[in-house]
């Protein structure tokens, strides 16, 4: 990255003051039907500029964590309280006002985006309903391309007249018409070229400045918390696995699944790589949960204990919680063997 | 030379799409293709299939199989070495399964259109598919019922089942979650390794080509603007576009 890193090394500068608390999630629960896609997560977003990563897996719980802030779908248990109001039961003008205070950017702006309307009125139409540009629509919507990187004239054109990483800026546009508190960017550049993506995160990166935003950044992909996000949750099967600031988490990660993640990022440099752990038997089924840990059928540590006992999420190092039995080891620095359920990162070059 | 492109022109009426003066990949190799959205890296493997003409392009220059020249090939002799010489796998797995056969009834067809006898199709499909580290089981499922590595790799297995030498592979990881990418990875690089398999690979992320692919070509607006392998690209890229790719890369050290 040409951009220097927003964040240093310990996460907060010594001596700012500590930061306010704008959301927290409690014991989290929403299932649909029989399935528990998120089953007791807890999470804390600081006042801005803040980021918390929510990583892991397809079926993990990620998406529906997010979902469930925004209110697209209910809890069945757990709080979530933003600016101390509990969010479930907000109702009428403190509905609204939550509503422009917590926006969302999707994956895919394709859908996102009405193809038949074009680039300025998708924004306006935005402004107008919340009542906050009379008369002077169009020099917001310029202002808000401008903010984006995009130029003015993008306000003309159709969605299919943009590139992906095109229509993704403009749905952050979109969100940012009502100046947000909270983003919640659901895999915002999963869809994109790593170039279009670069350019998406450095925006992200600019605006979590200028705008003091806070948001929460869910992707498969831990490379992206790591330029981002002060804090980062290890989501799998709709449970922390592991939470802590960033940069610890991902020097010395606590639980095997943080490690299965991290060498599953494909490195540039070969003196960087690690050696790759493959994780057995596909991504989970949030429909069959197993017994014991939920990880220990494809956990390349896993010991008897790990079969039977769920591991409670504990304090395992300052500031880091983990759920996983062998979690001190894990930061001591255990690592798999070479089993079968390992293989070589080498590529053979 | 397994497969040997020389000159090669995509155009769209006047619109060059791609073109490559010279790109080889040998047996036992993969050769990662890499550039942005629109670089023209899909159409260069969509002439290699000789599918470009069916969307409209005309594609002049020389594509050469085992020394054999494709261009020109009627849609017959086409039709029998896609599939059984060249194989290829796309970005969405879901697109390239119907939904309402059991992923084995498409293999075997695939086989079968290939002139093998039931048995030997029945037998050869489950044997791929240990090759590709999934359970021979799977081919009784339906697409809906696999997750997306599950099937790029029951895809993979349809190439070696058929005995391919070359095997296209355009974005086959961008869609999928970094842990199935790491998998299909594994898998095309045992192919390579075990069967000799010539592999070239098409991905926007240079990353993904560092870790896989002996050697690389840079394409940008329809161009090869630099070609190496791929240790040496990446240690000193000469061409600023490269660099660009290069800086674009997500990195765990933030």
């Amino acid at each position: 990255m040409a951009e220097e890193a927003v964040l240093p090394p310990g996460g907060r500068p010594p001596g700012d003051p500590p930061k306010q608390t704008l959301l927290t999630v409690r014991e989290l629960r929403v299932n649909f039907g029989p399935v528990r896609a998120v089953d007791g997560v807890s999470l804390t977003v600081s006042d801005g500029p803040f980021g918390i990563g929510l990583v892991g897996e397809s079926g993990s719980g990620k998406t529906t964590i997010g979902r469930a802030i925004l209110r697209l779908v209910p809890a069945a248990g757990g709080e979530i309280l933003f600016d101390g109001q509990d969010v479930p039961g907000l109702r009428g003008r403190r509905l609204r006002e939550y509503r422009r205070a917590v926006q969302i950017v999707f994956q895919d702006a394709d859908n996102s985006l009405d193809p038949r309307m074009r680039i300025g009125a998708a924004i306006g139409e935005v402004l107008t309903t919340h009542g906050l540009a009379r008369g002077a629509v169009s020099d917001r919507v310029a202002a808000l391309l401008a903010e984006v990187g995009l130029d003015a004239a993008f306000a003309a054109r159709h969605p299919h007249q943009l590139s992906g990483g095109q229509r993704q800026r403009v749905a952050i546009a979109r969100a940012l018409a009502v100046s947000p508190r909270l983003l919640v960017l659901d895999e915002p550049t999963s869809a994109l070229d790593v170039t279009a993506q670069a350019r998406v995160l450095a925006i992200v990166r600019r605006l979590r400045a200028e705008r003091k935003l806070s948001y929460l950044l869910i992707t498969h992909n831990l490379a992206i918390v790591a330029e981002l996000c002060e804090q980062t949750a290890v989501l799998y099967l709709g449970r922390v696995a592991e939470t802590g600031p960033t940069a610890s988490l991902l020097t010395a990660p606590a639980h095997p699944y943080t490690l299965a993640l991290r060498s599953a990022v494909p490195e540039i440099d070969p003196a960087r790589r690690r050696s790759r752990i493959i994780l057995p038997g596909g991504a989970p089924n949030a429909a069959a949960h197993p017994p014991g840990c939920a990880f220990h059928p494809r956990c390349p540590l896993a010991v008897g204990a790990c079969r039977v006992l769920v591991p409670e999420l504990r304090a395992v190092a300052p500031g880091r919680l983990a759920a996983c039995h062998r979690a001190e080891e894990v930061l001591a620095g255990l690592r798999p063997s070479a089993a079968p359920a390992q293989l070589s990162g080498e590529p053979g070059l | 030379m397994k497969l040997q492109i020389r000159d090669l022109q995509v155009r769209f009426g006047e619109q060059l799409a791609a073109s490559a003066t010279a790109l080889d990949v040998d047996a036992g190799e993969i050769v990662g293709l890499a550039g942005e959205s629109g670089s023209g890296k899909s159409m260069t493997i969509q002439a290699v299939l000789g599918l470009a003409g069916t969307a409209g392009a005309t594609v002049t220059g020389s594509i050469k199989l085992d020394g054999v020249e494709l261009t020109g090939m009627s849609a017959a002799e086409l039709r029998a070495i896609r599939g059984r010489r060249i194989a290829a796998i796309f970005q969405s797995p879901g697109l390239a399964f119907n939904p309402v056969f059991r992923v084995g009834a498409i293999v075997t067809r695939a086989l079968r259109q290939h002139g093998l006898s039931a048995a030997e199709a029945r037998d050869r499909a489950a044997a791929a598919m240990r090759s590709v580290l999934l359970p021979p089981e799977l081919l009784h499922r339906y697409p809906a019922q696999l997750s997306g590595g599950q099937l790029q790799r029951v895809a993979i297995a349809l190439a070696l089942a058929l005995r391919a030498d070359v095997l296209l592979a355009d974005e086959p990881t961008s869609a999928l979650d970094v842990t199935v990418q790491a998998e299909v990875l594994e898998v095309l690089r045992e192919l390579r390794d075990s069967r000799g398999m010539a592999i070239l690979f098409v991905s926007h992320d240079l990353a993904v080509i560092a870790e896989l692919c002996d050697r690389v070509a840079v394409m940008r607006a329809g161009e090869v603007v630099e070609q190496g392998v791929t240790r040496e690209v990446i240690a000193a890229p000469r061409h600023e576009y490269t660099r660009e790719l290069l800086a674009a890369v997500p990195k765990l050290d933030g």
